[in-house]
């Protein structure tokens, strides 16, 4: 029993590592089983090594729903202007209809010491700019909000796939035993609903807690005991009859695993409250992230709790600003960008500077990012389309270099003419910051190796510091 | 790709195959997948891309043959296949180029080379071998040797001292003999008794049958208990519901919006009540793939009819994308292609939709030779974001009632709509707003009705029938914007052997297709359902990998059993009761999950994890059984089965991606029949490890995390079925101690010891003494009490673990 019980300690490393290096058929055979070894690790993820040192602990990612238009926002293209009205077509779903092209209705300026050019949409976080690096040349696989919107969590546009933070709490794990590991902050779902952070079929520990702002962020906190006393003393009663049962069963090491799992869910239930309670923050970080004292739902206030996460030692936060409606999705007209940029920007900078101030932005990874982009061109003469062949997103903090631009688009922003970077090479450079090889974070799952970048992923090194 | 190669060439064993005949030094069916591959990229490829491709290229395809990859050369040109794999003589190329064909003579103006000629004949002879852009490797004789496609041989029973051993004991007990390990002892009779219930039923034994068990000595006991629970109706609830997962069952279609399907349960009922009547295994495949034609059969009553078109619900399942009818087609099939292949052949096929499978010997023109079969189909269209935002009805549905009464409804319905229309057109011209408003109201919902595909009070199947039939062109890397060649309608080369099903012009192909996969002589359909059942049973299956048996799937550990099992499955005629009898007769289902001496502390050394099977699983409650358990223990539980899912009216469907449909149905009846969405996960079925809707299940995880214990401490659920219980026991008798020994038998299947009864007459006094302080009345504290002990219950390891 006692070689049981070695074995059981580190599966989870022990599984990586043959996955990682696939050598014999023994071997084989124990990975594919390593969903069945899981469970002996019970519900505490203890932190695992990185594959070589990371430059960043922690991820939080940011998704802006609806797809934001990268010619009126991190990609300015003067000569729409000049060539406003001249027709070309542009790939969509079904066909590649002539449209005219639009010069963006916003103001572009450049910022910081590095001169980067943002639109008037983001004054704050262009504000930042030399702490931030603009991607110019992403590009995706599908043109619909689902399947990129699915791609750009998972990396695959059709089957549902564990999701980037799934994988990096399972490479990873986290610090912090009475929290888990991958938290999502989201009012509203987005495309492709719960898919987008699910662990598909990594064990489910690695999936997003989704919280919803309100009463009950994180479900089933609350004791039904009458008081404090009568709860502890029902705890102690199941500590007592579960040891009793254990006692009679030496060699199965479910049983300690399930009773660990009850003790971290208490103590989920005594320091969530004070984890979500942001009526301690002063007035000035309320007012640095625009937050009126007292709000639990707008996006500013996700931000600030956002912040008090990633310093409680959660591995993951996601944001997401909006949800399958109502958002980035502007087919009618462009200027329905600025409610939605007023919404975030504020928020954004303030939790940008106050990571920064705190220290935290040196090791948080910052990966703001949208499914697709937006055509140049226009049909309503107001409003663009979806856009899969070249959008922008961003990234900065732990290892990333401020101040600078990856990838470039031709002159009217429509297609990659340098440096192209697929949302593979996104989440590959993603991992590669958290000190990950993404070929080597590898699942054996229904016969195969699976892993987040599927068999593609490059890593763009001349962002890194 | 060195690495690549190096590995696979240390997985397989080296293979003795017969000799093809031409060769000297080394044979070549004795050339290692590697050298193999080297061979072509040395001596055969540089020829083909140089001299034959310039005329059978990607620029130009003489003779509608290309050179440029493994499936153009195998499915030929206007002379038919270019090769035959390992039958160089056969070889249209070969003879071309020794030039004895009579009308094809390559290259056209000179002789290639003797020793080119050679070695192309070599390659052919070693099965054509070939290196395709990402490392694929499509190498028919690497997998020749494979365990699982080889045919199913009579297999000799193990001798045993002991003569009244069952044949499964035989094969386990001669393995664990190799394995040098000593099985424990049989487990008692309240363990077995329990263990039984849950795994034929998934609901534990009330306190009276745990009684009367107990009290029954006969030594046919336990062979009558298994019959009792084969009949039980909750017999099929149980084992439909571990065939749905296999078949990726969800109520929703998994479109962008998430459309509801109501028909789809008449699906879910089929399977259960397949199981529930022991349906022979093989028909019932055969009912599912092609039901609608077996319907066909004049001879066929209707109620036989109807069963045979809702079976076809197992493609019309398949996974919708986007938001148009039929949008993103070929992902759909490709769903439809993988699960079927996983379900029944236990072969993954979805990596062959962009390349040869990389591992298995399934070839990208096995892939659309699927295809072409499920796109000669025509599946119904359950409706999508363009139901709503265009108007776009619902289409393909198959109506279960007879032609005559469908015309008269339809004509029913569009008369209806015309009176309305006619109304609604004099009330507008008579400046009648109001009742213009009203009959336009009127209006739009007949119009919903007629989307609906069949007027609504006609009962349909979401089921599939005949479409055109035609074979499919081959998608470059996967893209059908890159149509490659075409490939005839049929079932992957490598199982079929020499004598594929023969498929006519105007048929889709799918009866071929599931009488070729039901056919004795289909060394994986049998394999692979027994597999299963015994996982179901064990908790493991004799191969770990359910849905993998090929070459990445791991090697049973008991290969003699398994194919013995396959063999008794088709002599039984497929019945999957017999299958259970067997199996939970022998002593090993019988077997403590615990080692009872020392003596065992070797064998749990040696084989910690139980592959041979010298104690038996414990195992975890999946999620049904979980809800089941509860429902039954706080006396909620309906055992009926329900009717159709509350989805909101026709007239309401308005969801669109960006608002998705999204619904939770609370129901006291077993969790087989909770509503299942494809795109917003069961919340409670997703925390205690329920099937991916989206795509088969072979195995469900078991897993151990804090968001469980945070369910059944604290959710309402759980905390309402705790007050059900606490008073089901206070009215059950004022004695304390008769209350806990109910409550024990509801909740472990067992009573308490004496320790136990103390323990909690300990805790309730306990209890009583620290409520003294509040103001409850005596029968509120009653009840608080009670509740406190019965969510330790229901918290507790025993509950929702079975020995």
């Amino acid at each position: 029993m006692v070689s049981n019980l070695t074995q059981a300690i580190d599966r989870r490393a022990f599984i990586t590592g043959c996955a990682a290096t696939s050598a014999s058929a023994a071997l084989a055979l124990r990975a594919t089983l390593s969903s069945a070894a899981q469970l002996h690790r019970g519900g505490v993820l203890a932190p695992l090594p990185t594959h070589f040192p990371a430059r960043a602990k922690r991820l939080l990612f940011v998704f802006l729903t609806g797809g934001f238009s990268h010619v009126d926002t991190f990609d300015h293209k003067p000569a729409l202007a000049k060539d406003s009205g001249r027709e070309l077509t542009t790939r969509q779903l079904r066909g590649s209809p002539a449209a005219k092209l639009m010069p963006s209705p916003f103001k572009f300026s450049p910022h910081g010491e590095s001169g980067l050019v943002v639109s008037e949409l983001f004054p704050r976080l262009g504000a930042l700019a030399d702490e931030l690096c603009v991607i110019r040349s992403l590009h995706t696989d599908i043109v619909e909000h689902f399947q990129a919107t699915l791609a750009m969590h998972t990396g695959s546009s059709t089957v549902p796939m564990p999701s980037i933070g799934a994988w990096l709490s399972y490479a990873l794990g986290t610090h912090n035993p009475n929290f888990p590991s991958h938290v999502v902050l989201a009012e509203h779902l987005p495309y492709a609903g719960a898919q987008v952070f699910d662990c598909s079929f990594l064990p489910p520990q690695h999936q997003g807690v989704r919280i919803i702002p309100g009463d009950e962020p994180i479900p089933d906190l609350r004791t039904p005991a009458h008081n404090a006393t009568l709860a502890e003393l029902e705890a102690q009663m199941l500590r007592d009859v579960n040891e009793m049962h254990a006692r009679h069963r030496p060699g199965d090491l479910n049983l300690p695993a399930r009773q660990a799992s009850f003790e971290t869910a208490r103590g989920m239930m005594r320091t969530a409250p004070e984890a979500f309670d942001l009526t301690r923050e002063s007035a000035a970080t309320l007012a640095l992230y625009g937050a009126p004292a007292g709000d639990r739902s707008s996006f500013a206030a996700q931000c600030l709790l956002a912040r008090r996460l990633l310093e409680r030692g959660v591995r993951v936060v996601e944001l997401i600003d909006t949800g399958s409606h109502d958002n980035w999705d502007a087919h009618g007209d462009m200027q329905a960008h600025r409610p939605k940029a007023q919404r975030v920007d504020r928020a954004l900078a303030g939790l940008l500077t106050d990571l920064k101030q705190r220290g935290l932005l040196d090791d948080t990874l910052v990966a703001i990012c949208t499914e697709f982009g937006r055509t140049p061109t226009t049909f309503n003469g107001t409003g663009r389309e979806h856009y899969i062949d070249a959008f922008s997103s961003l990234l900065c903090g732990g290892g990333v270099r401020g101040g600078i631009t990856y990838g470039q688009t031709d002159e009217y922003g429509m297609h990659v003419v340098a440096d192209p970077c697929h949302v593979h090479d996104y989440h590959a450079t993603i991992l590669h910051l958290l000190g990950l090889d993404h070929e080597r974070v590898t699942y054996r799952y229904a016969g195969r190796d699976f892993r987040l970048t599927d068999v593609a992923g490059h890593i763009l090194l001349p962002i890194l510091t | 790709m060195v690495v690549r190669l190096s590995i696979f060439a240390g997985l397989l064993p080296c293979f003795t195959l017969a000799q093809g005949g031409l060769l000297a030094e080394t044979t070549s069916a004795q050339m290692s997948p590697a050298e193999a591959i080297e061979h072509f990229e040395l001596h055969v490829r540089p020829v083909l891309a140089t001299v034959c491709g310039r005329c059978h290229g990607s620029q130009q395809a003489s003779g509608g043959l290309r050179v440029d990859s493994r499936a153009a050369i195998l499915n030929g040109g206007d002379h038919g296949p270019a090769v035959v794999p390992g039958r160089p003589d056969d070889s249209l190329l070969i003879q071309a180029i020794r030039r004895t064909h009579d009308e094809v003579v390559m290259p056209p103006d000179e002789e290639l080379p003797a020793d080119a000629i050679d070695h192309i004949a070599r390659w052919i002879d070693r099965g054509a071998p070939w290196l395709a852009p990402h490392g694929t490797i499509a190498d028919p004789f690497a997998a020749a040797g494979h365990w699982a496609f080889q045919p199913l041989a009579p297999v000799e029973l193990p001798e045993d001292s002991d003569p009244s051993l069952s044949s499964i004991d035989r094969f386990i007990r001669a393995r664990l003999h190799d394995e040098q390990l000593t099985s424990v002892d049989r487990a008692t009779p309240e363990v077995l008794l329990r263990r039984a219930y849950f795994d034929l039923i998934g609901l534990p034994p009330t306190p009276a049958e745990i009684d009367n068990f107990l009290s029954d000595t006969a030594t046919d006991a336990w062979p009558r208990l298994i019959e009792r629970l084969l009949a039980s109706p909750h017999y099929g609830e149980r084992w439909g519901r571990h065939w749905l997962d296999v078949v990726r069952y969800a109520d929703t279609a998994g479109d962008n919006a998430d459309y509801p399907v109501p028909e789809a349960r008449l699906y879910r009922d089929y399977v259960l009540d397949a199981f529930q009547h022991d349906k022979p295994f093989d028909q019932f495949i055969r009912e599912q793939l092609g039901g609608d034609i077996l319907a066909a059969n004049p001879s066929t009553d209707d109620a036989r009819r109807h069963e045979q078109i809702i079976a076809t619900g197992y493609l019309a399942l398949a996974r919708r994308y986007a938001t148009a009818p039929y949008e993103l087609w070929h992902l759909t099939l490709e769903d439809a292609i993988d699960t079927t292949g996983r379900a029944f052949l236990g072969l993954s096929l979805r990596c062959a939709r962009c390349h040869d499978h990389k591992y298995d010997p399934v070839t990208q023109a096995d892939y659309y030779a699927l295809y072409g079969i499920f796109d000669s189909t025509q599946f119904a269209w359950a409706g999508g974001e363009e139901f709503a935002s265009k108007k776009l009805p619902r289409q393909h549905f198959t109506a279960l009632a007879r032609a005559d009464e469908v015309a008269s409804r339809t004509a029913d319905l569009d008369a209806t709509i015309a009176q309305c229309q006619a109304d609604f057109d004099m009330a507008e011209a008579a400046s009648d707003k109001q009742l213009a408003k009203r009959l336009r109201q009127q209006l739009d919902s007949s119009h919903l009705q007629q989307q609906y595909g069949l007027p609504p009070d006609i009962p349909a199947a979401y089921a599939v029938h005949e479409g055109t039939p035609g074979d499919a062109h081959i998608h470059e890397r996967g893209d059908p914007d890159s149509p490659g060649p075409v490939v005839p309608r049929g079932v992957p080369k490598f199982i079929a052997g020499p004598n594929p099903p023969y498929i006519p012009p105007q048929a889709s192909g799918r009866l071929e297709l599931a009488n070729w996969l039901t056919s004795p002589a289909n060394p994986l359909t049998s394999r692979v359902i027994v597999n299963r059942v015994w996982q179901w049973h064990f908790g493991r299956g004799l191969v770990a990998t359910p849905s993998d048996f090929g070459l990445r799937g791991t090697a049973p550990t008991n290969r003699e059993l398994l194919d013995w099992l396959a063999s008794r499955l088709i002599a039984s005629g497929w019945s999957i009761k017999s299958l259970h009898r067997d199996i939970m007769l022998s002593e090993t289902y019988q077997l403590a999950s615990r080692p009872s001496s020392l003596e065992h502390a070797d064998s749990a050394a040696h084989d910690p994890d139980n592959f041979y099977h010298w104690r038996f699983n414990r195992r975890r409650l999946d999620a049904e059984s979980l809800r089941d358990a509860l429902l039954v223990a706080s006396g909620q539980f309906d055992p009926r089965r329900p009717g159709p899912h509350p989805f909101p009216p026709v007239s309401e469907w308005r969801w669109t991606q960006h608002a998705p449909f999204q619904a939770v149905y609370d129901s006291p009846h077993r969790s087989v029949y909770l509503m299942t969405q494809r795109l917003a996960r069961h919340p409670y079925l997703a925390l205690f490890d329920g099937p991916d809707p989206n795509t088969s299940t072979g195995i469900r995880t078991s897993s151990i995390v804090p968001s469980q214990a945070l369910y059944l401490l604290n959710n309402p659920f759980v905390t309402v079925q705790a007050r059900k219980l606490a008073d089901r026991l206070i009215s059950f008798s004022p004695d304390a101690t008769t209350r806990i020994e109910f409550a024990c038998q509801t909740c472990w299947s067992r009573r308490p010891t004496s320790d136990e009864v103390q323990q909690a007459r300990d805790y309730l006094t306990s209890l009583n003494q620290a409520f003294q302080q509040s103001n409850l009345s005596p029968a509120q504290l009653e009840s608080e009490v009670w509740n406190s002990y019965a969510r330790v219950l229901f918290a507790s390891h025993e509950f929702i673990y079975v020995d």
